[in-house]
């Protein structure tokens, strides 16, 4: 008699869990940014946005919590309400370093991540007129000039510092690394000629087309459209980085919604149009969907460690 | 040139009413602590997507100008910056509502304001590929220099003892440190800490330190907020126009720098104002006077930071390099519509959107000078005759809804209450908020170009030449001379003229 | 006016918390691996102490000076002014727990009666607190509804 009533109410728990996962979304997402407005986290946050009610009928709501390059908003990830309408962006290298050069409130591996979607290849910038008209003309000057080569980029611990470290140490030179606040003042100072180039990303070569060269991206192929560009790899460089965005739930989202919310990006991630609009920003998509994360993660956070202690980043 | 198609484009019965409504949403957006143009711009980004595009920019353009303009009111009437442009506003308006101008100090700021936009958008319009360049010329060494430019303004913002001054712009520099380092990402004073993890938001900083103070004052005594000397005298806009016209040069000039100044990427509206009100008060001839309200400070501070909507949008379209915040949100949209910024924007076929955008922008600016001045009214009677037991209350409660929605965080809310006490105990004993500020704001900067052009000097071995070798930062050495020593001099010379003429 | 020797022991007291307060700044500095870091702000820091050393020399060496006028309107309530930073306070710590909306609107009133210096009529007793109401829904709406911040709910609630 007991097992018969544990029976029906399972199944009835059961048909109503299904349901659920079936009305799923109902009402509209948050979608938390861990930065300001306008960056590329927000920029390619927007570009789902578009197709995201399209898609699946609700709005996605886009809300800003900056502060601490990322870290507060991600120190709290965990004590929203895991029903799959609150979910974050996430960003590597950040979630790797951060934890790792002082307590920031959260670990690594506390994030849940459900999907990573595109990443913005690291590369080499620099001017049109400028005299390294490829890499080869780069690393020879800087093999008779050790540490006169000034790079701009992003911050430092930022995927342009790591592949700075990374890629000085597999070409053996020494190049001087400027840290600027943000993409765009490191392309202010490559542009008005304060640095001799730029350790940017392929969306610099997109956005500044008629100004910029690039002289190798951190891709497997080519970028499909600044197919100008050669790749490390093909100058026979190990170098695949950039900036990973990704999407990550509180830790409590039942395991039915995270792998839903999961297949819904990969949606997204697949309509030409979104995938149109993402390269011609200069992005490269990347699908990298919930069963696969603990690997990818796993993989990456190597990479990262090893190359953020090799440039004094973490002890 | 663009055509006149440009403008009539801009001129749909729709547009005209986006404008509209996007400046009277945005002066009010300004005029509450706590809520920035950024954020109302951002909030418009989905409608872009089913509007218009050119209308749904020109509805950006609208309510970022009109922000603007709305942080003088908060900064006239209680003595805090609605947003960061409006810093400077306080140092004279402020001190204008005290004395029961604040009615001519809205009407001035206002028409400064437009003057302002106007002159902005006109450079936008007119010369936005040459002046694209000076954003370019601008290289770290230059920007740390530009920062100790605005913080020798505490010779004259510390009201006597520039020792007390000195120290409160260290103690807004340092604080400035707090939380994860811009560029260098390092974890600086959180002493264990998450709360502080975030850093010191400027925002919240500004309505504790200004704020704050204010209504613990006004709390206490049963006295009024604002003095009333004379009954209703309307607009006093008469008297306005009067005034800026008599110091029309004050207002070509402080729309000028405020243009440059926001082509600047690394600057913004608060640096402009403050240079331009740092030369309105160098070149007057009531420089003693400022501090107790003198009308060209407000002119100076709203003309420039109007300018810099016009002059940031440079940079961001011709170069694709955000001039402001607000610039980067619009940037954005534009690049979600798939429109690519360059200096072909200006001269081909498909600058069409950006013509409107501009022809939108004029208009905005024109619709401000109406609807600012009616608003302003309205503000400022409010402000005036609310009984006490509700202006505090709800100015209170304005600074807590206003910091908490700056990034959703309840720990900034504690953070302001925490620096307006510590900014009312030390204005106590003769720190004043302003040099606090001033570091607050500048520090990064000071701080980042400093770092920048010490790591590319040392790199290229010329340390000496990278600080004091490159023409622009001669020509900011020597504006900071000038105004550091030019006081002293020209006391002196007057009082050797009035000796020679006593004699 | 009457020479005022409290004002000057303040600028001292506060002085000399400034020197500690760099001093921590600079202890802060010295577990940081990179000179990108530590630099600007030890040197700020340093700054910081030779200006408070020498504002604590002057003001010892030059006496005690007059103090400036009072506020116009009575002798200042420092009760009152301790409670609007406690109420405040309360709002904040509060909002995560009973949501924005009753913690807002309990501020609102309780500043109302902090702030109240005139009697309390019967019109008074009506229209304020109802203004409080309207004025903490009014901005409700329009930051969480037009605005989409996402004010807190209230733990309690949910």
């Amino acid at each position: 008699m007991r097992t018969l009533k544990t029976l029906a109410l399972s199944a009835v728990v059961g048909v109503l869990a299904a349901s659920t996962a079936w009305a799923f979304p109902d009402k509209p997402i948050s979608y938390i940014i861990p930065f300001g407005p306008g960056g590329e986290s927000d920029i390619t946050a927007r570009h789902q946005q578009a197709f995201f009610k399209g898609l699946f009928g609700q709005d996605l709501v886009i809300e800003y919590k900056p502060g601490g390059s990322g870290a507060v908003a991600w120190a709290q990830l965990n004590a929203a309400k895991g029903d799959g309408y609150t979910i974050m962006g996430i960003n590597l290298p950040h979630i790797v370093i951060q934890p790792r050069q002082k307590d920031v409130g959260y670990k690594t591996d506390e994030i849940t991540g459900v999907y990573m979607f595109h990443y913005t290849p690291d590369a080499i910038v620099v001017n049109k007129d400028s005299d390294f008209k490829t890499l080869q003309d780069l690393i020879d000057y800087a093999k008779k000039n050790p540490g006169k080569v000034t790079f701009s980029g992003s911050g430092k611990g930022t995927a342009n510092h790591l592949a700075q470290v990374r890629f000085d140490k597999m070409a053996g030179i020494k190049t001087t690394y400027v840290p600027f606040k943000g993409t765009g003042a490191s392309v202010t100072a490559l542009l008005g000629g304060q640095v001799l180039a730029s350790w940017g990303y392929t969306s610099v070569g997109a956005k500044h087309a008629d100004k910029v060269r690039l002289l190798a991206v951190a891709m497997n192929k080519r970028h499909p459209k600044l197919a100008d560009a050669p790749t490390f790899k093909e100058l026979g460089f190990d170098l695949v980085s950039g900036a990973y965005r990704g999407i990550a739930v509180p830790k409590s989202t039942p395991e039915a919604i995270r792998v839903q919310l999961s297949e819904m990006i990969g949606k997204i991630n697949a309509m030409p149009k979104f995938i149109e609009r993402m390269e011609n920003d200069g992005m490269a998509l990347l699908d990298v969907d919930y069963k696969g994360m603990p690997a990818f993660m796993a993989e990456m956070t190597e990479v990262y460690e090893k190359a953020a202690r090799e440039a004094g980043v973490i002890k | 040139m663009p055509g006149i198609d440009f403008l009539l484009a801009a001129l749909t019965p729709l547009n005209l009413l986006l404008a509209f409504g996007g400046v009277v949403a945005g002066t009010v957006v300004g005029a509450l602590p706590g809520l920035t143009a950024t954020m109302a711009v951002a909030v418009l980004i989905p409608l872009t997507f089913s509007l218009e595009p050119a209308s749904a920019l020109i509805m950006m353009g609208a309510i970022y100008t009109g922000a603007i303009y709305g942080g003088a009111y908060s900064a006239i009437l209680i003595n805090t910056p609605g947003t960061p442009s409006a810093i400077a506003t306080t140092f004279e308006g402020y001190p204008m509502a005290k004395r029961g101008d604040g009615d001519l100090a809205v009407t001035l700021a206002c028409i400064a304001s437009v003057f302002g936009g106007l002159v902005g958008a006109a450079f936008l319009l007119g010369l936005a590929p040459p002046l694209a360049n000076v954003a370019l010329a601008f290289g770290p060494v230059e920007y740390f220099w530009l920062a100790i430019f605005g913080l020798t303004l505490i010779a004259s913002l510390s009201e006597g003892n520039l020792m007390k001054g000195l120290i409160g712009a260290c103690l807004g520099l340092l604080l400035s440190c707090v939380g994860v380092a811009e560029i260098s990402s390092d974890i600086r004073f959180t002493f264990g800490t998450k709360v502080l993890l975030g850093g010191i938001e400027t925002v919240s900083a500004l309505i504790g330190l200004y704020c704050l103070p204010v209504l613990i004052d006004l709390v206490a005594t049963p006295g009024r907020h604002l003095k009333i000397t004379h009954e209703s005298k309307g607009f006093r806009f008469k008297e306005a126009l009067g005034i800026s016209w008599r110091h029309k040069m004050n207002l070509v000039r402080s729309s000028v720098i405020g243009t440059i100044v926001g082509i600047l990427p690394g600057a913004g509206g608060s640096i402009a104002s403050l240079v331009a009100y740092s030369e309105a008060r160098r070149s007057s001839k009531r420089s003693k006077y400022f501090g107790t309200g003198e009308p060209e400070g407000v002119q100076a501070t709203e003309s420039a930071n109007n300018a810099t909507v016009g002059g940031g949008f440079i940079p961001t379209l011709v170069l694709g390099i955000p001039g402001t915040p607000p610039d980067a949100v619009i940037l954005g949209a534009l690049l979600i519509q798939g429109v690519r910024t360059g200096p072909n924007l200006f001269t081909q076929g498909e600058g069409s959107i950006v013509y409107t955008f501009i022809f939108g922008l004029f208009l905005a600016t024109i619709l401000m000078l109406p609807t600012g001045l009616v608003i302003g009214r309205y503000a400022y009677r409010t402000i005036v005759t609310l009984p006490k037991a509700l202006l505090v209350p709800g100015v209170a409660f304005m600074t807590i809804i206003g910091t908490y929605a700056i990034r959703n965080s309840v720990s900034d809310v504690f953070l302001m209450i925490i620096l307006g006490v510590v900014g009312w105990v030390l204005n106590r004993f003769g720190f004043s908020a302003s040099p606090i500020v001033l570091g607050l704001i500048l520090g990064p900067i000071a701080e980042q170009g400093f770092v920048q052009a010490w790591t590319i000097g040392a790199a290229t071995e010329n340390l000496a030449g990278m600080f004091f070798g490159r023409p622009i930062s001669l020509g900011i050495i020597a504006f900071i001379f000038i105004s550091l020593f030019y006081p002293v001099v020209r006391e002196r010379w007057i009082e050797r003229r009035s000796r020679r003429h006593g004699t | 006016m009457e020479p005022d020797k409290s004002r000057d022991l303040g600028t001292v007291a506060v002085s000399a918390i400034l020197i500690v307060t760099a001093a921590a700044a600079i202890w802060d500095t010295t577990d940081m691996a990179d000179s990108d870091s530590f630099v600007f702000p030890r040197a700020i820091a340093v700054a910081m102490i030779v200006f408070s050393v020498a504002l604590i020399a002057w003001t010892l060496a030059r006496g005690p000076m007059a103090r400036p006028g009072e506020e116009e309107g009575g002798p200042p309530s420092t009760l009152r002014r301790v409670l609007l930073v406690a109420a405040m306070m309360v709002c904040a710590g509060l909002m995560p727990w009973i949501g924005f909306v009753l913690a807002g609107m309990g501020t609102f009133l309780a500043i109302i009666a902090i702030a109240m210096h005139d009697p309390w009529t019967r019109f008074r007793q009506v229209v304020y607190p109802t203004v409080g109401v309207v004025v903490v829904l009014g901005f409700y709406a329009l930051f969480a509804k037009a605005l989409l911040v996402p004010l807190p709910v209230g733990t309690l609630f949910e």
